[in-house]
């Protein structure tokens, strides 16, 4: 079987001559969680539209769910499930109503639609607000809904563009596991874009970094981590010892040794190989050893390490932007 | 299809259920018409050519000029009923820029749901409001009447059920034919602005190159060649050949509903093509 999101060459070039997408190719396993970790402006909104057959891509090919973007978007439309980076719910709805409305949308027959709501308000934790207009919703609230709305016709495809933005850690940290679990209860495909760290981190079983239209790199988090080959293996020797720095230097895969308040940092390519190698070491020069550590690079420094940059804000009107601008208008409206 | 068709019908009709102000903005400039200017403006006293007493009862001569009409009041007033297909749906495309603007749409276009229940649900909705406000203004017309002192529209024809529907018809097929062509303007623009300058562009003028508020004769050529093709002027002549006399038209009522039924048709095409447009991939 094909894989149910594969992307060849996809390009997209906007009508003011924007490169938002430049020849990406990825593909997405059955059952796996896949993020597109970039920075603002990176394309990753545009690749979104472009896989859920929102938006002509320019050139290039995508195949969703074994259909081709270009030719099923119905079809397509069909079996996936989308959570838009900006708020997307009818504010003069009730909550209940939204998904009701939406599980129409899909085709869901009246008694099944109202199961299903009642089902997701429930688990999405929005059984209070349920008769609320969506306009007085809190932000962490609205994208619960979202999240609900996104995946009420129970999608074995789902597209996440942006989940969590402008929820605070204890929100965020709440989606993910409503993500966990819809996972674990379904094998749902996601592909998630974010511009966390941690939220790739934490969600996704393989990561392609973006940026400027193109994937920079590809791999699982620990992966991606290992090519920046910057574990740090920190050794404590017990007081009073001699200084173990010489003997560590000498061992194959030690990158750098540097001695720090009492204790020496080991760079390694990899913490785990290097941790028995390094107490053994130290025994056979008779230093006894207190505690070990290892250490694990962030992603921001795989970033760095792909991109040359800092993780950045770019310039310029972005879908962040401009989901923020609708926002503001949204309740000046009220 | 008619799934989601009930279900997007019963968003737009909560929405509408929610914020009943804006039935009231539809209904307002008819009633001013009928309630200031139709009570103010009295074409039988100012020409003269008045038979009864305070000008109420038009001469003969007056008759001929208004078709038929046995006042100046009862022929406008049925026009102001035509009117209301345009004033009270003027909103229903600025919904749509704000569905846009808002990303409602955005989570339509991302569904299956079939462009025809868009649509549909929006024009049912949309044309609810005139065919109902239109009715309401007929009645108050009619009832004016009543009120002494007051003008109103004075029915001098034996109506008939088949004229009833006549009329019924001609109201619901202006409804829907405005309804679409606002609709259009909604789905081609995507500032509220613009929205609101074209609209306030077209309104006077389809008011005004309508037979709707003046006498036939009174128009020079050129305007009534217009006016002939305007779809307000097609669905007030068929309440109007209902309502009075109708020996004054060249035409029966089923050949000016039949020309309304072309344009109802045409303007269905054109949103049909542009919400098509607006919920398929983007370039
Ligand atoms: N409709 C559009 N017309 C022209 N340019 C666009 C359009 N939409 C996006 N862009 C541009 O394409 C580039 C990629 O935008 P995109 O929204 O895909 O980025 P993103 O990675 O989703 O960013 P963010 O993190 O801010 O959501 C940006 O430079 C953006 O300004
Ligand atoms: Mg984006």
């Amino acid at each position: 079987m094909t894989d149910p999101i594969v992307a060849e060459q996809l390009t997209k070039t906007y009508s003011n001559g924007t490169k938002a997408v430049q020849g990406i190719s990825f593909s997405v396993r059955s059952g796996e969680a896949f993020g597109f970790l970039g920075p603002n402006g990176a394309g990753k909104t545009t690749t979104v539209s472009m896989l859920s057959a929102g938006l002509a891509p320019t050139s290039g090919r995508g195949m969703v769910g074994g259909l081709d973007i270009a030719r099923d978007a119905s079809k397509i439309k069909r079996r996936i499930g989308i959570v838009f980076q900006e708020s997307t719910a009818d504010g003069d709805l009730t909550g209940r109503e939204n998904l009701e409305v939406s599980a129409a949308l899909y085709g869901l027959p009246r008694r099944e639609a109202r199961r299903r709501t009642e089902e997701l308000l429930q688990r999405m934790e929005l059984a209070e607000a349920a008769d609320r207009l969506v306009k007085t919703y809190s932000g962490g609230m609205r994208r619960r809904l979202e999240l609900g709305v996104g995946i009420v016709h129970s999608p074995p495809i789902l597209f996440l563009d942006e989940p969590t933005l402008g929820l605070d850690p204890q929100g965020r940290a709440g989606f993910w596991r409503y993500i966990r679990g819809l996972r674990s209860e379904h094998g749902l495909t996601v592909f998630l874009t974010t511009h966390y760290l941690d939220e790739a981190d934490q969600l996704c079983d393989r990561i392609a970094i973006v940026d400027h239209g193109q994937i920079v790199a590809t791999g699982t988090p620990a992966e991606l981590k290992d090519k920046v080959g910057g574990d740090v293996v920190t050794i404590r020797p017990v007081p009073g010892a001699a200084d173990p720095s010489a003997v560590l230097r000498a061992l194959p895969g030690a990158l750098s040794v540097q001695p720090q308040d009492g204790t020496v940092r080991l760079k390694c390519e990899s913490g785990e190989r290097m941790v028995p190698l390094a107490v053994e070491a130290c025994a056979r020069a008779g230093v006894g050893v207190a505690g070990v550590s290892v250490q694990r690079p962030s992603l921001d420094e795989v970033f760095l390490q792909f991109t040359g940059r800092e993780y950045r804000e770019e310039e310029g009107p972005t879908a962040t932007d401009r989901a923020v601008r609708i926002q503001r208008l949204q309740e000046r409206r009220r | 299809m008619l799934r989601e068709l009930a279900a997007l019908t019963r968003r737009e009709l909560l929405r509408i259920a929610r914020n009943p102000a804006a039935i009231f903005t539809g209904l307002l400039i008819p009633i001013l018409y009928l309630l200031l200017f139709g009570q103010g403006f009295n074409l039988s006293s100012l020409s003269g050519l008045s038979g009864g007493a305070g000008g109420a009862e038009a001469s003969l001569a007056l008759r001929e000029a208004l078709l038929g009409a046995p006042s100046y009041f009862s022929y406008f007033a049925v026009g102001m009923v035509g009117f209301v297909a345009v004033t009270a749906t003027l909103f229903t495309g600025a919904n749509v820029i704000f569905d846009k603007l808002f990303g409602i749409f955005k989570r339509i276009a991302g569904s299956p749901a079939p462009s025809s229940a868009v649509f549909g649900s929006r024009l049912l909705a949309g044309a609810a409001q005139p065919i109902l406000l239109a009715l309401f203004v007929l009645g108050m017309a009619v009832g004016l009447a009543h009120i002494r002192g007051l003008n109103g529209l004075i029915v001098t024809a034996h109506v008939t059920v088949l004229g009833a529907l006549e009329i019924l018809l001609a109201i619901a097929l202006l409804s829907f034919m405005f309804t679409s062509l606002f609709l259009s303007m909604g789905f081609i623009l995507e500032q509220p602005q613009t929205y609101f300058a074209a609209v306030n562009a077209l309104n006077l003028p389809v008011l005004f190159t309508s037979d709707a508020l003046y006498p036939w004769g009174t128009m020079p050529l050129w305007l009534r060649n217009i006016a002939t093709f305007n779809p307000v002027t097609l669905a007030v002549n068929t309440m109007r050949e209902n309502l009075f006399p109708r020996s004054a038209y060249p035409f029966p009522p089923e050949v000016y509903l039949a020309g309304l039924a072309a344009w109802t048709a045409f303007m269905f095409g054109v949103a049909i093509l542009l919400v098509r447009r607006t919920l398929g991939p983007r370039e």
